[in-house]
C-alpha cells in the first residue's frame, strides 16, 4: 500500500504543475467522504451504543462481567453465563478449527497433487460462503440428531469420565452442536488465510531444505512453520473473531440456556446469541439496556481481536520486506 | 460499454419496481397495515380474504415485534398474546390494547407409547419446569396416569428463547398454581429464567426440538400442535377434571365475567372451582390487539376491529379460536369510541 500511494502524485502536485483535471478532485473527493464515512460510522454506532446501554452500565456497573443472574422478572441482568459460554465455544472451536485448517492449507500447498489443488481450495472456501441461518438450519435438522443418535453417546462411553461429556446426550441443542457449527465456520476462514501464508514461503528457503535432503515433514516443521507461525496465529485470531461475534446459527443450535456448566452436551448461551434471540421481545427498558450493554461487551473485543490481528500481520509483513 | 449497460439495465429495474409499488399503493388506498403476534395469524389471514371494506396487511412478526412497530407507528395495529408491560405502555405513548382472539396453549410431548392426552396437573408442569421432576417414571406421573406404561426416561423441558405471549399465558398459568415457581422464576412475563432445559426460537422451534427429542415437554398454542400431530397433555383443572385443549374447554374458562384491568387486560388462566367451569382447560389465553387512541385512519381501525370481534368470530373454530364473549365485545366497542 505505502508503495501505491508513493506512485501516484497527490492533487496538490498535479495542480503546482499546471495539470489539474477538475474530473480528478471530484473523483478524490468522493472517495474521501467514502473514505471518512466508514469512520464516522463506526463512531456512530460506537456512541449510540454506549448512550443505550448507559442506564444498565450505571445500575449494574463491572459487576455485570461476573454476575451469573439474567432475570427479566426481576429486571436483574449480568453478562456471566453469555461470557463463559462465548469463550467455552469460541476457544474450543478453535481448538479443532485450527489443526484442520492447517492441514488442509499445507495439503493444498505442498501435498496435494497439482490439478486437486484448485477444486479442493474452491470446496474449501466456497463452506465460507454458506449463509449462518442455513447452516443453523441444518445444525438443528442433521447435525443435533446426529450428536444426540451417535456422536454423543461414543463421547460419553469414551470420554464420560471428563467433565465435557458427563452425561448421556439428550436434546439436540447444545454447547457442542455450537462448537462443532462454529468450527465450520472458522475452518475456511483460518485455511484461506495459512494456503496464502504457506504459498509465501520464499521458494529458495523451501528448495535449500529439500536440497540438504529434508523429508517433507521436515521441510513442514523446520521451514514452513516458522516462517508462517505469527500468520497462523493472526488467522487464528481471526477466526476467534468470527465465533465470538456469531449470533444467528449460534441462537438456532445452543439451547439458550443461563446455566454454566462445562457439560457439553447441556444447553448454553453466547453473547451474540442472547441478544439475537431476546431483543426484539424484551419487556422493559432496562432488559434492553442490559443486551446493549452486552453488544458494548462484544464490540469492545472485536475491536481488540481486530487489532491483536492487524498487529501481527503488520509485523510479520515488515518482516518478510526486510527480508525480500 | 457493459459497464453502461448495465447501470441503464439497473435503473430500469429500480424504475419499474417504484412504478409497481405507487401503482399497488394507489389500488389499495383503504389499506391497514398490522403486524405482531403469530399466534392469531391464521384467523387473521382468513380476515384478510373476508374482510371487504379495507385491504388488511399482516406481518406475523412475533408479539415483541409487533409492540415495536405500532411503538414507532410504522403499522396501523399491532397485535401481541401478552398484554403491554407498564414500560411498553409508557413507550407507547396512548395505545389502547383490546382482547380479540381466544385460544388455548397446549403443553405438549414426545413420550414413544405413550398415547395423547396423558394427565398432568399445574404443580407437576410446574416442577418439571423447574428442575425438580426429572424422569417420566416419577411417582408424582405414575400417580397421576394410573395404567400408562411409563418409561425409564429422562424429562427435557422446552421452552421459547425469544419473548412469547405464549410463554406469558403458560407462566401466567404455573404461577397461579404453583407459589415455588413465583418465587424461583418469577412471572407471568414473556421471557423468564428458566432453571433448566432447552431454549428454542418460535413455535416451530419448540416443537422441532420436541419431535426430535425423545422425552422432551414444550409448549405451544393448541393449533399448532394439532397441525403438526403432537401429543398433549389433558390438564386438571381446579374442579378436579382432566381438560384437552378444545374449543368447548375455551369457552368454559372463558365463561366468567372477569373484571378488566384499566388497561383491558383479562387472565383467564386456572379458573376456579365451580358448575360453570367444569370442563374449563386452566391454560387459555385472550390475544389482544393494540390501536393508537389518536389514528389517521382512527374510522377504518374502528370499523375493522368491530367486526372481527363479531362476525370475523364466526372463521375461529375452524381454527380452535372460541369466539369471544358478549362482555368481551362489548367492552371492545366500549374502548374504540376512545380513538379518533
Amino acid at each position: 500500500m505505502a508503495t501505491a500511494t508513493r506512485s501516484i502524485p497527490d492533487p496538490a502536485a498535479l495542480r503546482r504543475r499546471g495539470r489539474f483535471n477538475p474530473g480528478d478532485a471530484i473523483l478524490y473527493g468522493v472517495t474521501l467522504g467514502a473514505a471518512l464515512s466508514a469512520l464516522v460510522l463506526l463512531i456512530l454506532i460506537a456512541r449510540e451504543i454506549l448512550a443505550d446501554a448507559w442506564p444498565a452500565m450505571k445500575e449494574f456497573g463491572l459487576g455485570f462481567l461476573t454476575s451469573t443472574t439474567w432475570e427479566p422478572t426481576r429486571d436483574i441482568y449480568g453478562a456471566g453465563a453469555f461470557l463463559f459460554g462465548t469463550a467455552l465455544t469460541s476457544f474450543a472451536a478453535l481448538l479443532l478449527a485450527a489443526p484442520i485448517s492447517i492441514a488442509i492449507a499445507l495439503f493444498l500447498t505442498e501435498l496435494a497433487p497439482r490439478w486437486l489443488r484448485g477444486p479442493v481450495g474452491a470446496l474449501v472456501e466456497m463452506l465460507a460462503s454458506v449463509p449462518s441461518v442455513v447452516l443453523g438450519l441444518w445444525g438443528i435438522l442433521v447435525m443435533g440428531p446426529w450428536i444426540v443418535e451417535h456422536v454423543g453417546p461414543f463421547l460419553h462411553r469414551t470420554l464420560g469420565w471428563t467433565p465435557f461429556f458427563k452425561t448421556e446426550p439428550v436434546a439436540g441443542p447444545s454447547i457442542l452442536s455450537a462448537i462443532l457449527i462454529l468450527t465450520i465456520m472458522m475452518v475456511p476462514i483460518i485455511s484461506s488465510i495459512c494456503r496464502e501464508l504457506f504459498l509465501n514461503v520464499p521458494r529458495e528457503l523451501k528448495e535449500g531444505a529439500l536440497a540438504l535432503g529434508a523429508t517433507r515433514w521436515e521441510l513442514v516443521r523446520g521451514v514452513i512453520f516458522p516462517y508462517a507461525r505469527a500468520g497462523i496465529a493472526a488467522a487464528m485470531i481471526l477466526g476467534l473473531g468470527r465465533a465470538v461475534g456469531e449470533a444467528i446459527a449460534v441462537t438456532q443450535v445452543i439451547g439458550n440456556n443461563e446455566a454454566i456448566t462445562w457439560n457439553l452436551f447441556d444447553p448454553g448461551d453466547t453473547l451474540a446469541s442472547r441478544i439475537a434471540s431476546s431483543y426484539v421481545g424484551a419487556t422493559s427498558k432496562m432488559q434492553i439496556s442490559a443486551l446493549v450493554y452486552l453488544a458494548v461487551i462484544l464490540l469492545a473485543f472485536s475491536l481488540v481481536v481486530n487489532l491483536v490481528a492487524r498487529v501481527i500481520v503488520q509485523r510479520v509483513t515488515a518482516r518478510q520486506e526486510g527480508r525480500a | 460499454m457493459s459497464f453502461k449497460r448495465s447501470v441503464t439495465a439497473v435503473a430500469l429495474v429500480a424504475i419499474v419496481g417504484v412504478v409497481i409499488a405507487v401503482a399497488a399503493g394507489a389500488r389499495s388506498h383503504g389499506t391497514l397495515s398490522g403486524a405482531g403476534a403469530t399466534f392469531p395469524q391464521p384467523l387473521i389471514a382468513i380476515w384478510q380474504q373476508q374482510y371487504k371494506r379495507d385491504q388488511i396487511n399482516y406481518n406475523g412478526i412475533g408479539s415483541g415485534g409487533g409492540i415495536a412497530a405500532i411503538t414507532n407507528r410504522t403499522v396501523d395495529f399491532g397485535a401481541s398474546d401478552a398484554p403491554l408491560t407498564p414500560d411498553q405502555f409508557a413507550a407507547c405513548k396512548g395505545c389502547v390494547q383490546m382482547p380479540w382472539v381466544l385460544s388455548a396453549t397446549s403443553v405438549m410431548y414426545n413420550l414413544d407409547g405413550v398415547k395423547n392426552a396423558m394427565h398432568m396437573n399445574g404443580r407437576l408442569i410446574a416442577d418439571i419446569y423447574m428442575g425438580r421432576v426429572t424422569n417420566w417414571n416419577d411417582a408424582r406421573i405414575k400417580r397421576l396416569n394410573p395404567g400408562v406404561n411409563l418409561p425409564d426416561r429422562k424429562i427435557t423441558p422446552v421452552y421459547r428463547s425469544d419473548g412469547s405471549g405464549t410463554t406469558y399465558n403458560f407462566t401466567d398459568y404455573l404461577t397461579s398454581v404453583s407459589s415455588a415457581f413465583k418465587s424461583r422464576v418469577g412471572g407471568p412475563s414473556t421471557t423468564v429464567n428458566w432453571p433448566t432445559g432447552v431454549g428454542a426460537r418460535g413455535s416451530s422451534g419448540v416443537a422441532g426440538v420436541v419431535t426430535r427429542t425423545e422425552g422432551a415437554v414444550g409448549y405451544a398454542d393448541i393449533a399448532y400442535a394439532l397441525n403438526n400431530h403432537i401429543k398433549f397433555a389433558a390438564v386438571q383443572n381446579r374442579s378436579g377434571k382432566w381438560a384437552t385443549p378444545g374449543l368447548r374447554s375455551i369457552k368454559a374458562a372463558a365463561s366468567a365475567d372477569k373484571k378488566f384491568s384499566s388497561t383491558n387486560e383479562l387472565s383467564i388462566v386456572n379458573p376456579p372451582k365451580g358448575k360453570k367451569y367444569l370442563r374449563a382447560y386452566p391454560i387459555s389465553t385472550y390475544s389482544y390487539v393494540i390501536v393508537p387512541l389518536q389514528s389517521g385512519k382512527a374510522a377504518q381501525l374502528k370499523s375493522f376491529i368491530t367486526w372481527a370481534v363479531t362476525s370475523g368470530q364466526r372463521f375461529g373454530p375452524k381454527l380452535i379460536f372460541q369466539p369471544v364473549p358478549l362482555y368481551v365485545v362489548n367492552r371492545v366497542k366500549a374502548q374504540l369510541k376512545r380513538v379518533h
